[in-house]
């Protein structure tokens, strides 16, 4: 054990000389202690809030008076008890049901399982039955509970500009498919949805108006990768991100990301693919830092229009190994000959990524207890998500598979040039050592590309993997209607000429998300009927006379459709909140002429016609909805083959010319913009813009939830922020907080800057989403709306902006700079290498410290001993499980100016390191809840023992003997205790029905902290021991280790001898966050292995 | 002339000043004990409720098992107070008439709920879970009292946490078979901590005093 005095023990860290650092102040200031980074909270922080100081006198005043009558002090108010008078099937008042549904966006579908309360529902869960979920719910699942409670939502609907029922607006919309023109002038703005009953519902409404138009609308539209399989295969079809694999290449693809459909269940396959003790290896080429970059082995900083030059390269390089070596040999022997460095795989590596999830799935659908989902569906867990296992799978696992292209094709690839000045030589010894790479693991890589580059880019990186046998998992298209953003832009053009007399709105926001240079919302004025469909009063809604409030998802009947295709009934959780709301099935039916039915009726009997009209319907509906997912309907996988000759065609169309000239999403480049002088400006600034991970597309802003939740790696809460890198800010003379004005093409936002270390430099950054100008209190006027900078041709940026410095300064509400750990070696990261080469590595950091204290006596009970651990091998950083806590623990928001004093109230909160080099930086994220200590700082310093022990190891914490001297929270060296300066929680009729209510709502004044979701253990402890028997493995998750999508958090009972917490706490890579001090955390983390390429030979 | 200030002044002084302390003190005290007795608290008086239940009728007379209403004290940590379908299970053929009966009959009918008054209410920081009590031997009776001799439902024990804590200290006097939990009458044959002793075995009771076994 290592004296108090000893030095701490930094030599442990591989990366020993390499810094970790969180902000580039404190990387300026030669380390942290600096003032600014020391100080938990910063000056003010204590200071009540501006402007309300009247408002609290009178508050005090109330107070006293009532203080003064003495009556009802001691006589509590008197309480209601309101039974049902007809208890709905099932319900026992007081224990919470499970329900089977999901949330649609982007299109697909997420299965979830939602906790209801005598009817609210209060926490949205994974699915484990469902194959994009697996058990794991992302924050936009888990935040959309939020927005079904929020009181910003609209309520009445009105017709050409006056109040109306909803009835009055029906009776409109008959007249209006009464219409005798075939539709001539009806049109149908919607968002592209997998929904088979919408889908027929568009079907039938094209069957009675034939010259009608259903067109897709979306901010995600302009995705390069549906474009791209119909160049390369001829026709558009879904790609699943297959991303367990043994080498996995990304190029400006962000797979982990929240902001991707189907992230969750790529999370999951590529860590099953990333065991610890086999690793796989991530090469990721992006123009910003992302998570996956920040996961990567190899890491490389690119411009977004170097992606073509990129790939050209991958794929000449890929075609001259193909070349060189024979086509015939085994796996392993291009494992010999390639890297010698590469750890060889396990046998059954290859197996475990073709099937990943099924085998573990089980014990998960078990843990569930007490819900709908009940463990006897388990072996139907295996049969959903094992059958993705599709035909070309099965062959890839079997290490039989080929190439299935031509020889020729192979040199078709090798003989593609990119120009010298495209590319810098790191990016070409990048590219040799993927390519090195993918073709030493031919049939176990994959290349993928992000939405954002365009489809030539995915076109290629189809061929290398065709070309290496990898064989990308293609479906056939499941989501209607199809187009790109050219729909939306034809829509503009009949509107303006005068050629729609009804336009029926149901996507989300078409007026906010449409390009700078569409004329949509300029047009929309000539329409005569006009409607929009939507959730609240928005942009599109101010424009349109005619408005119906949409029911929230969790109201409705509807289906939906997995990434793979995998169908799901999604039921409602409660009748509308609002009587006025209309679901868009209500409102599409009046147009197919079938309102005589309910949404649920529809859909009924659709799946009835759909399932063949067995006799057993019934049975097997009401099996459907318990499981959420109806068997057997996967997309069909596709039989198309590589068209390789269009593929080299189109290669060779840019193959040797200068980058500048191939940027921009569109399909066809049309000549005028190639043309234009944005093409020609190669040397200056690039904008990239994105979708948010927090809003999406915007469609979040109004919800608080999302809006603090800090962004994984800028860490910026209640903003957005255009990211630059150190060096390009350096030349702009811009620094963090600086409002920079951003002009493209005329067009101008002003936004304020954020230095981001590992953003390539010469690009600029900006998050769609922010902005929201109609949107409640919540979203309203939070961020800058990067909308107006997005062109039909340039639909993610590209151009080159001129940015000029305002002058202006705007401060950012970053949660980066608190609670600084004052530099200590906490979130560690290793080579893999060096890790086997050391496994003891970590040993001073597993033992614990002295203590001044004697050993506690109260850690007694010989029943369980609760313990957590967090893998930083498998944290994305993904923030699901921030929102899970925050649900789960009525943890409340605090507002942008609550985080600028650092007030606040995540109990978990994951902090992000930046290792080395402040312009291309290592980067690891590292949840950090309260650590249970067993001889806790905080517990000596109460002087009202509000915080004490339990014989169980719980750090317990009274909210009602508390009296908010934080004198705990000053001793915890984690920092991880939250105060609440203020009377946080709303007491709102809306607020109170989404409270989980095995949770005490904290008022001012209390300080609160991590419970390991001690609600939870007490619950399972009452249902086990009032059968007779002790808590199980298993039977207790907490809500963040639920939500996990990579299974990262393990919880459960030190005791019990085979307990996966116990494993991770005996695992060689475990370590005890800041063990010198002696606080014994019960929460231990397991370092990360990384597994960079061999150095040398490139 | 007399004296300004006579011998017994100072004894006046002292009196006026230990008044002048006392009073305060003594009334300060005697409303924060009062605060804190179920007394001035008037937890023990009878609770009016909107129909007239009678518990003396329905278990006494009728013998009704608790059960019968209050189902979720085996399963749910709430008891629950039974839907008013229940209530018409028997009285849309007995009493159906009655004029004391109408919001029962008012609530079944337009499915609102009736509203009951609270009798047993914890604060809201306190999580009570009846199933665990009622799965360990805890009767009935030993925190809600002879409810069948009771025409309005009154609380009978303090609900203070001391109380509780004396009980999870040392549960053995208070426990007893599972069979007899619903029980209002029930005694035990000889010594009640011998039977208890035998119960606490059988059933597995370790009662918890941790904080976070009620408040979290």
């Amino acid at each position: 054990m290592p004296l108090l005095t000893d030095p701490l023990p930094t030599e442990v860290p591989e990366p020993g000389e390499v810094r970790a650092w969180r902000s580039l102040e404190e990387w300026h200031a030669g380390g942290p202690g600096r003032e600014a980074v020391s100080r938990e909270h910063p000056p003010g922080a204590m200071l009540p809030p501006e402007g309300v100081a009247r408002r609290t006198f009178l508050q005090l005043a109330a107070a006293s008076l009532a203080a003064a009558g003495f009556s009802g002090c001691f006589r509590q108010p008197p309480e209601k008890i309101l039974p049902y008078a007809k208890p709905p099937e099932g319900l026992t008042p007081g224990v919470p049901l499970h329900f089977a549904t999901g949330l649609e966006w982007g299109g697909r579908t997420v299965g979830l399982v939602v906790e209801s309360h005598e009817g609210r529902p209060t926490k949205v869960e994974g699915n484990p039955l469902h194959p994009a979920s697996l058990g794991a719910a992302g924050v936009f699942e888990q935040a959309a509970l939020l927005g079904l409670y929020d009181p910003a939502r609209a309520k009445t609907a009105r017709l050409q500009g006056v109040e109306a029922a909803w009835s009055t607006v029906r009776d409109a919309l008959r007249k209006q498919a009464e219409r005798e023109d075939g539709g001539a002038g009806l049109r149908f703005l919607v968002e592209p949805t997998g929904s088979p009953l919408v889908q027929a519902l568009y079907a039938r409404i094209q069957e009675r108006f034939p010259r009608a138009r259903i067109i897709p609308c979306g901010a995600a539209l302009a995705d390069g990768r549906r474009e791209g399989t119909r160049l390369a295969y001829g026709r558009p079809l879904d790609v699943v991100h297959d991303v367990g694999r043994a080498v996995v290449v990304a190029l400006d693809d962000d797979f982990l990301s929240t902001s991707q459909p189907g992230n969750l269940r790529a999370a999951r396959d590529f860590m099953h693919a990333r065991n610890p003790e086999a690793l796989n290896r991530l090469w990721v080429a992006e123009s910003t830092l992302t998570l996956t970059g920040g996961f990567a082995d190899e890491r490389l900083r690119m411009r977004p229009s170097q992606g073509v030059a990129l790939m050209l390269a991958l794929a000449a390089e890929v075609g001259a190994g193909l070349g060189a070596s024979t086509p015939t040999h085994a796996p392993d022997a291009g494992g010999a000959s390639g890297s010698p460095g590469t750890p060889t795989r396990a046998p059954d590596a290859g197996g475990a990524s073709g099937s990943p999830g099924t085998p573990t799935r089980a014990p998960d659908a078990g843990g569930a207890s007490g819900s709908r989902v009940t463990p006897t569906h388990a072996p139907d867990a295996g049969g959903a998500s094992g059958s993705r296992v599709t035909p070309t799978h099965a062959h890839d696992a079997g290490g039989v598979s080929g190439s299935r292209v031509t020889p020729a094709f192979g040199e078709g690839l090798a003989g593609l040039r990119v120009p010298p000045t495209a590319l810098t030589d790191v990016q070409r010894a990048w590219v040799r050592g993927a390519a090195r790479d993918l073709l030493a693991h031919r049939g176990q890589g994959r290349v993928t590309v992000g939405p954002m580059q365009p489809p030539l880019v995915h076109e290629l990186a189809f061929a290398v993997d065709e070309a290496l046998g990898n064989t990308p998992r293609l479906l056939e298209p499941v989501a209607l209607p199809e187009g790109g953003p050219e729909a939306l832009f034809s829509l503009a053009k009949e509107l303006s000429e005068g050629r729609v007399d009804t336009l029926i709105i149901t996507a989300w926001n078409p007026a906010w998300t449409a390009e700078a240079d569409s004329g949509f919302t300029s047009h929309l004025e000539r329409v005569a009927f006009r409607l929009y469909h939507g959730l609240h009063e928005d942009e599109t809604a101010a424009l349109c006379h005619t408005f119906v409030p949409a029911t929230h998802p969790f109201e409705s009947w509807r289906d939906g459709r997995a990434p793979d295709g995998t169908a799901s009934v999604l039921q409602p959780l409660i009748a509308p909140l609002f009587p006025g709301a209309v679901s868009e099935v209500e409102l599409l039916s009046v147009f197919a002429g079938l309102e005589s039915q309910s949404p649920y009726e529809l859909l009924k009997s659709l799946w009835r016609e759909r399932s063949g009209t067995p006799p057993d319907f019934e049975a097997r509906w009401e099996k459907w909805l318990t499981d959420g997912v109806i068997p057997g309907t996967q997309a069909p996988p596709s039989r198309a083959s590589l068209n390789e000759a269009a593929v080299l065609k189109d290669a060779r169309e840019v193959s040797g010319q200068e980058p500048s000239l191939i940027i921009g999403n569109a399909p066809d480049l049309r000549a005028e913009a190639r043309a234009s002088h944005l093409w020609e400006a190669p040397e200056g600034l690039e904008l990239s813009l994105v979708l948010d991970s927090r809003l999406y597309d915007g469609r979040f802003a109004g919800n608080a939830w999302l809006q603090e939740l800090p962004e994984p790696v800028t860490k910026l809460t209640w903003d957005n922020a255009a990211l630059l890198s150190p060096a390009t800010a350096r030349v702009l003379k811009l620094e963090k907080g600086d409002v920079a004005r951003i002009e493209v093409l005329g067009q101008a936002v002003e936004v304020p800057v954020l230095v981001l270390p590992g953003q390539p430099d010469d690009t600029v950054t900006l998050a769609l989403g922010h902005g929201r100008e109609r949107v409640g209190p919540v979203g309203q006027g939070v961020g800058v709306n990067a909308y107006t900078l997005r062109f039909r041709d340039l639909p993610w940026g590209g151009a080159s902006p001129t940015v000029t410095r305002t002058g202006r300064h705007h401060a950012l509400a970053l949660t980066q700079e608190h609670w600084s750990m004052e530099g200590r070696d906490l979130a560690l990261q290793l080579t893999g290498e060096a890790f086997r080469a050391k496994p003891q590595a970590l040993a001073s950091l597993q033992e614990d410290g002295e203590r001044l204290y004697p050993p506690t006596a109260l850690l007694a009970s010989e029943r369980h001993q609760w313990a957590m651990a967090i893998d930083l091998h498998r944290c994305t950083g993904c923030s699901a499980c921030m929102v899970a806590c925050q649900t789960e623990n009525n943890v409340p928001v605090v507002g942008r100016d609550g985080v600028l004093k650092s007030r606040e109230m995540h109990w978990l909160r994951i902090d992000r390191y930046f290792l080395g080099d402040p312009d291309d930086p290592g980067f690891i994220t590292q949840p950090v809840a309260c650590v249970h200590c067993e001889a806790a700082p905080c517990e000596y310093v109460c002087p009202v023992n509000a915080t004490v022990h339990s014989d169980e190891g719980l750090n317990q914490m009274v909210y009602n003997r508390c009296i908010g001297t934080r004198y705990c929270s000053n001793n915890c060296p984690y920092k991880v205790r939250r105060f609440n300066y203020l009377e946080y929680q709303r007491r709102e009729p809306l607020t109170r029905l989404r409270q989980n209510p095995d949770v005490t709502v904290r008022s001012r004044g209390v300080m609160e902290k991590c419970t390991y979701c001690v609600q939870r253990i007490e619950r399972a402890r009452t249902v086990a021991r009032s059968a007779h028997r002790d808590i199980r493995e298993g039977e207790v998750r907490t809500a963040c280790q639920q939500a996990c999508p990579t299974e990262a958090i393990t919880f459960g009972d030190l005791r019990a001898p085979e307990s996966a917490v116990r494993r991770a706490h005996e695992d060689p890579r475990h370590y005890k966050l800041l063990n010198m001090l002696g606080t014994r955390p019960r929460t231990v983390h397991l370092v990360r292995l990384k597994n960079p390429a061999p150095k040398g030979g490139a | 002339m007399a004296p300004l200030f006579r011998p017994g002044t100072d004894s006046v002084l002292r009196a006026l000043i230990a008044l002048a302390l006392g009073v305060p003190a003594v009334s300060v005290a005697g409303l924060l004990l009062l605060a804190r007795n179920p007394l001035g608290r008037g937890s023990f008086t009878p609770r009016e409720q909107p129909v007239p239940f009678d518990h003396r009728h329905h278990v006494g007379d009728e013998g009704i098992p608790c059960g019968y209403c209050h189902e979720g004290a085996w399963r749910s940590p709430v008891a629950g107070v039974p839907p008013t379908q229940r209530c018409l299970g028997c009285h849309a053929q007995v009493w159906n008439e009655s004029a004391r009966l109408e919001p029962v009959r008012a609530s079944g009918f337009d499915g609102t709920p009736l509203p009951w008054n609270r009798v047993h209410a914890l604060p809201d920081y306190v999580w009570f879970s009846h199933q665990i009590h009622v799965n360990k031997g805890v009767g009935c009776v030993t925190c809600h009292g002879r409810v069948d001799t009771m025409p309005a439902v009154q609380q009978v024990a303090p609900l203070t946490m001391g109380w509780c804590l004396d009980c999870h200290r040392d549960p053995t006097p208070w426990l007893r078979p599972v069979s007899e939990v619903a029980n209002l009458t029930w005694r035990p044959p000889g010594d009640a901590r011998e039977t208890g002793r035998a119960v606490q075995a059988a059933l597995d009771v370790h009662p918890r005093t941790d904080c976070n076994t009620c408040h979290f």
